[in-house]
């Protein structure tokens, strides 16, 4: 790992400012993703700009029809809360699978979005959910935020501070986890609320995405029964030694029918 | 969760005259604290990474980017600029091979004329800390002329050009053939005809400590290498040889290590590099290789592509027997000639076959080289037989756990290929895992998605030769005894966590009636120590272990002449126990323990004594029969119980019953440690370990690279992927074993990997007929006509003419009858 200096700032304000004026420097929450590249050598940032524990970024409450989780808290805290479990359950459930203890114990929600890896379970949340990302100068819808491998729709100096989740009538995620990492190897997070009917899934492909053919069978019928007639195609999805496309077409396929059915 | 059962122990009755049986110990059979153990959990233990010295450079290697290439420039000008650079070394620095194998002398410390894998290290850089070493090696530049990848034996055997190796025949590094009695034969009159492929994935060994190396000169000039190394004495032989130096101004030094499992058997390029490193520059010289280096050290599991063809009588009994083996050799010889003979040498030693074939071949291909892993060439060809026992018992309507136990090779047999067995504890592990398990009640009966499977195996108690033909013994031990009534041993076996140390200080504590923790120990260290020969093909309790019992008796007997004088007794009525010599007629008279030394010392002079061990001769005598014979086998069985899903193809273990025959444990936990930690190992081969490679695509060269060489990528079971463990020791003394004691490293993994297979049959009706068992297999299976996910076949490999070796039940005297007459014996020989 190169070496690299770290800035521990005050406030939100004090953050953008330090990333402003050091274009190598990198935003840090919980360091379980951006410390691991960079103990690999895949990324080597002149400095590292601490934001998981600002006042800014902590909190969740339900405000209206909206659960908001800030951007800093740990998997483990939202997994915990009783806000998030009463409000969407699904998200809950969700948050209390990622990785293992210790990951979920430093790992937060922002660090996980901005980061963007293709296996990552909260983008499925967030875009099967059309939640909307809030940074601390715009909001950003869940369709806009991803763009594919590792790729956002976030500035270089730009903080995501919360995540406005609109609370569904059912939600539910089903993930087959890789057995070493406990990332997905396939995830697929289902919901029905104010957005529709949306599906979307982790792991299978270069980047989180929506699976339109079955948002249409649910939305004719929601039951697992629904999405029987509906063909994964295999064309465009991963394929590693952990599993082929075909494999993962098959699993999008069962992980959405555990789903719906998890969701009642 | 994780959690261990303790299960029982079952005694077999001892047989007339045998003798170890009826004894009372001490400390034997004991659950005793490890005597390495405090250090270990404190943290104090210093591991070779622990090591540093003032003045120390540190050194990274420059390794190679494509896996087939010969080297036409290295270019060390801007690395040799960078501040902080003490010295860049290549290949010709290195022109002198070695290898760990006399027959197999084919790798340079660093490469000479050509790379063979990506990761075949080129250069080192030798830097005052490790970063600018780092940096250093990042500058150093390499032309390559590409060759041709040679990616998999297929690929080999199609290519003999361009050969990996000067050696071989085209890039097949060797190939054998044996036939212990006609097998067609036998085959043709059978009542059935099992013929079977399987698959046998490569696996690393993943050791938790990364392999490092500190090397010094010291105050009297002497070469000093510390490493983490299962063989001292293999590392001096090799350091020797390449860094010119005679063996006696080299001293190699192994510390406490954080596992091994074969990974740490050869001599290493790293080690030999900073040996001359340090001679170079007059400075202590580290290197800490990082985990993706370990990956590239490698010496693993052989992927091994097999093809198994049984026939049996009406009741299942085997008649003949052919094993046929392909192995992916990666690029150096390694161990990897013994590995092949492996894969048919053990197939034997459980179950009777009248008629036995055999034939191996070992290929060259530009990856990291394949060499011994737990198990040492024997799980691939285990996995096949247990398998396709499943499947005859299937056809036959048998219940294979009762096929097991009627078929057991009964004690103290000669097999058809010439392996002497001694004691043979199957039946009685079979029995233990079956009754447990509730096997008879619940298997098929479970439901589905549930269901049972088992297997049984069998290991080596140490290999029969050395590795260099000779006639000295495999394992010393000398014993100091002071006057203050503590006893120092001497040996150069080498502690990787095993518990070798526990056992050294054990054996010579019981004999000598002191506590183990009494017993101080100076251990893997060329210079102070008698050789042992190092932590592999689980040799270390049973060859060290009579050595120190040898050494102990020695300086028992002569503290029993001296302490039987002032007692006015004959010698034999002196016993030692409790820290004291006494009368057994009158245990209340007697001295204490360092009185007796005293004594000892003042009518004979210093209580310094030498104890050793040697196999006995096998009766094996055909080319190729070195390899597999053992003073002693273990065996063991388990029973695998798990759950299939049908929809994702996950198979995840629930329980698993696992009993080993140990001969007698000399400490029972640490035998059950070894026990879950071989179950552990073998699930993770069974499920998902995969030492896998890719081709980067062609604008990336083409390269044919390992497809993810960290502890991230590289999946193996957590803490919380393992089942509950019951575990069940067998004990029935083994003549040959210290106080009857047997090896426990290596032998309980292997039936965990075909129990599993067998087991996923049981719960879905489907057979994987490979390892890893992984989801899109058991898919694939499930999908197929055939319920079947396995190798379509078997290669076409051109065999050598086979070696006529005729059963001891056909006359045969261990001699091939058609063998060209073999040279005379050399003082130190070749083989195998």
């Amino acid at each position: 790992m190169q070496d690299f200096s770290f800035h521990k700032p005050q406030n939100l304000a004090a953050a953008v400012d330090t990333l402003k004026k050091r274009p190598e420097a990198k935003a840090l929450g919980g360091g379980q993703s951006l410390i691991p590249v960079m103990k690999l050598g895949l990324a080597a940032p002149s400095d590292l700009v601490s934001v998981a524990g600002l006042a800014e970024l902590r909190g969740i409450k339900v405000d209206g029809k909206e659960l908001v989780v800030g951007a800093g808290m740990t998997h483990a805290e939202v997994a915990d809360s009783a806000e998030v479990k009463k409000a969407i359950p699904a998200l809950a459930a969700l948050a209390g699978h990622i990785g293992d203890a210790q990951v979920r114990n430093r790992g937060t929600l922002g660090g996980s979005l901005a980061h963007d890896d293709p296996a990552a379970d909260y983008p499925a949340a967030v875009l099967a959910l059309g939640a909307t990302v809030v940074t601390d100068r715009r909001k950003i819808a869940a369709d806009d935020f991803f763009r594919g491998l590792y790729q956002t729709a976030l500035g270089a100096d730009e903080i995501v501070t919360s995540v406005r989740f609109p609370i569904p009538e059912k939600a539910a995620y089903a993930k087959f986890a890789h057995p070493a990492s406990k990332f997905a190897l396939v995830g697929v997070m289902v919901a029905k609320g104010p957005a529709g009917v949306r599906v979307a899934v982790t792991g299978a492909g270069p980047g989180v995405f929506r699976q339109a053919d079955m948002e249409r069978a649910l939305g004719g019928r929601w039951a697992a029964d629904a999405l029987a007639g509906v063909a994964v195609k295999a064309e465009g999805l991963n394929a590693d030694p952990y599993g082929s496309a075909e494999y993962r077409a098959h699993l999008i396929g069962v992980m959405a029918r555990r789903a719906v059915a998890a969701a009642g | 969760m994780a959690s261990e059962k303790e299960g029982g122990t079952t005694t077999v009755p001892a047989r007339p005259g045998d003798e170890a049986q009826d004894r009372s110990f001490h400390s034997v059979g004991k659950p005793i604290r490890r005597v390495d153990a405090r250090g270990k959990v404190t943290g104090e233990t210093r591991f070779a990474d622990d090591l540093s010295l003032p003045g120390m450079l540190h050194m990274k290697l420059k390794r190679s980017t494509v896996p087939h290439a010969r080297i036409l420039a290295v270019d060390a000008t801007r690395a040799l600029a960078l501040p902080g650079v003490r010295a860049v070394l290549t290949g010709k620095e290195f022109p002198v091979p070695y290898g760990i194998l006399p027959v197999s002398q084919d790798e340079n410390a660093l490469c000479t004329d050509k790379v063979r894998f990506v990761g075949d290290p080129v250069a080192a850089v030798v830097a005052v800390d490790e970063l600018t070493a780092e940096e250093g090696a990042r500058l150093v530049e390499v032309k390559y002329e590409p060759l041709t990848t040679i990616g998999s034996p297929e690929e080999a055997l199609r290519n003999p050009e361009p050969q990996i190796h000067a050696y071989g025949k085209g890039n097949i590094h060797r190939s054998v053939a044996f036939d212990f009695g006609d097998v067609p034969g036998a085959i043709a009159g059978a009542a059935h005809v099992f013929e079977d492929s399987f698959f046998y994935q490569g696996n690393t060994h993943l050791p938790l400590e990364q392999h490092a190396t500190l090397a010094y000169l010291d105050q009297n000039g002497l070469l000093t290498i510390s490493s983490s190394t299962q063989v001292p004495h293999y590392l001096h032989r090799a350091a020797s040889k390449v860094l010119g130096l005679p063996p006696a101004r080299v001293r190699i030094i192994a510390p406490p290590q954080g596992g091994g499992f074969g990974g740490k058997t050869d001599p290493f390029n790293h080690e030999i590099v900073a040996g001359k490193a340090a001679l170079l520059t007059g400075r202590p010289v580290k290197i800490a290789l990082t985990r993706e280096e370990v990956f590239f050290c490698h010496r693993g599991r052989h992927p091994v592509q097999m093809r198994m063809k049984t026939g049996v009588d009406a009741e299942g009994r085997i008649l003949g027997h052919s094993v046929e083996t392909l192995l992916d050799g990666g690029a150096y010889g390694s161990y990897g000639m013994a590995s092949m003979h492996y894969t048919g040498a053990l197939e034997t030693v459980t179950y009777r076959m009248d008629r036995y074939r055999f034939r191996g071949c070992r290929t060259f291909t530009n990856k990291p080289p394949c060499g011994p892993k737990r198990g040492h060439g024997t799980p691939q060809p285990r996995f096949g037989l247990e398998v396709q026992i499943d499947k005859i018992c299937e056809k036959l309507g048998i219940d294979p756990a009762e096929w097991r136990i009627r078929n057991a090779v009964p004690p103290d047999s000669v097999t058809a290929n010439w392996m002497k067995v001694g004691t043979i504890g199957l039946v009685a592990c079979l029995e233990a895992v079956v009754k447990a398990s509730g096997w008879k009640e619940r298997r098929g009966k479970l439901g589905r998605g549930r269901g049972l499977g088992i297997a049984a195996s069998s290991y080596m108690c140490g290999a029969g030769h050395p590795i260099y033909f000779n006639d000295m013994p495999h394992s010393g031990v000398q014993l100091l005894l002071d006057r203050g009534g503590g006893v120092t041993a001497y040996c150069g076996s080498t502690e990787v966590g095993q518990g070798s140390d526990n056992v050294l200080a054990l054996l010579i504590a019981e004999v000598l009636g002191v506590e183990p923790a009494d017993v101080k120990l100076v251990t893997g260290d060329t210079s102070l120590t008698p050789i042992d020969l190092g932590s592999y093909s689980s040799r270390v309790t049973l060859m060290m272990g009579n050595a120190a019992i040898d050494a102990a008796e020695r300086a028992r007997d002569r503290l029993a002449i001296a302490a039987a004088q002032k007692l006015g007794i004959p010698p034999e009525r002196v016993g030692f126990g409790g820290g004291r010599v006494f009368d057994v007629s009158d245990p209340g008279t007697g001295m204490t323990f360092a009185e007796a030394v005293v004594r000892a010392e003042s009518a004979g002079g210093t209580v310094g004594v030498v104890g050793s061990y040697r196999p006995p001769p096998p009766p094996a005598r055909y080319k190729g029969g070195g390899v597999g014979p053992s003073p002693a086998y273990s065996y063991s069985a388990a029973v695998v119980e798990v759950e299939a899903d049908e929809t994702t193809g996950i198979v995840r273990p629930v329980k698993i019953w696992v009993a080993h025959d140990i001969g007698r444990s000399l400490n029972p936990v640490a035998v059950r440690g070894q026990v879950v930690g071989s179950v552990y190992m073998g699930l993770g081969e069974a499920l998902m370990e995969e030492q896998a490679f890719k081709r980067l695509p062609p604008k990336l060269s083409s390269a044919l690279v390992h497809v993810g060489p960290s502890m991230l990528d590289y999946k193996s079971p957590l803490t919380l992927d393992m089942p509950e463990v019951e575990c069940f020791l067998v004990e029935d003394p083994e003549p040959s074993g210290p106080f009857g004691a047997k090896e426990v490293g290596q032998g309980p993994l292997l039936p965990i990997p075909p129990a599993l297979a067998n087991a996923v049959h049981d719960a879905l009706g489907v057979r994987v007929d490979e390892v890893p068992v992984t989801p899109e297999k058991v898919m694939a299976a499930l999908r197929s006509p055939s319920r079947r996910c396995g190798p379509e076949g078997f290669p076409v490999v051109p065999w050598p003419e086979a070696l006529d070796v005729p059963p001891p039940w056909e006359g045969g005297d261990g001699n091939a009858r058609n063998e060209p007459p073999r040279p005379p014996k050399k003082k130190e020989g070749v083989r195998p």
